[in-house]
């Protein structure tokens, strides 16, 4: 994908304000994007790379690779890393119990957009987002 | 994210945020609400209103609060619920855990 936007880097905790920052770079740039949409995107990438950072193996030594495009009807993110582990996608299709601490992170970013896809490609974690714009 | 936090009488204590309330800032909000409630301020009012965005480790670190509040006779009460946060409580289910007061007098009321 050609990505509009891009971001590379370790994945480590900071790394999540840097996505979040490259999200309000979006929202100025793109201000006939509807803040739903925006922020359901958001919502969906800082959960799936928070679990990165969290579960990410070697622990602060994953780099990750993060694309965007923006286009009429879509927004569309590849997010993939070079963390040796597998996510637990178990996950996505079922919320713990009410007053667990963790463990809602991949069902909130399924939830938040139209389409998520997991796949393993060679050595790294590949996920593509797909949020279909309200407007469109 | 900024804290800032306001001690009241009967126990309460109050706690405005701003900013963003994710896994980077979420371990602060803990430390902050176990302070609370061990130094004799079980009623902690979280007031949401200022901040701009909340992922799945601020909503734990919420439901770790409460958990904490409620077994010293306290509470985790929210106000102040934008938009984005109310959508990541509701999808979660946890709109009726947390419970969305309009304003902070409205959270403390009872207590």
């Amino acid at each position: 994908m050609a990505g509009e936007y891009a971001l590379r880097g370790l994945a480590v905790p900071e790394s999540l304000d840097l996505l979040q920052d490259l999200l309000e770079q979006v929202r100025r740039e793109h201000p006939d994007l509807h803040e739903t949409d925006v922020s359901m995107f958001e919502t969906a990438i800082v959960e799936i790379h928070g679990n990165v950072v969290e579960h990410g193996h070697p622990p602060g030594q994953v780099i990750y690779a993060f694309e965007l495009e923006v286009s009429a009807d879509r927004l569309v993110g590849i997010l993939a890393d070079t963390g040796v582990a597998v996510p637990d996608l178990s996950t996505m299709d079922e919320l713990p119990h009410e007053l667990a601490e963790s463990g809602r992170g991949l069902w909130l970013a399924k939830a938040t957009l139209d389409d998520l896809q997991y796949a393993r490609m060679g050595d790294r974690n590949t996920w593509k987002l797909v949020r279909n714009r309200t407007d469109a | 994210m900024e804290i800032e936090k306001t001690d009241r009488e009967r126990g309460i204590t109050v706690l405005r945020l701003e900013g963003r309330l994710t896994m980077v800032s979420a371990p602060r909000l803990k430390s902050v609400i176990d302070e609370a409630v061990d130094s004799g301020h079980p009623r902690v009012v979280v007031d949401l209103a200022a901040v701009t965005f909340m992922d799945s480790s601020g909503l734990g670190t919420l439901i770790a609060g409460l958990k904490k509040a409620r077994q010293a006779d306290g509470d985790v009460r929210i106000t102040g619920v934008t938009q984005q946060v109310a959508t990541v409580l509701a999808l979660t289910n946890l709109d009726r855990v947390l419970r969305a007061h309009p304003t902070v007098e409205a959270a403390t009321d009872g207590w």
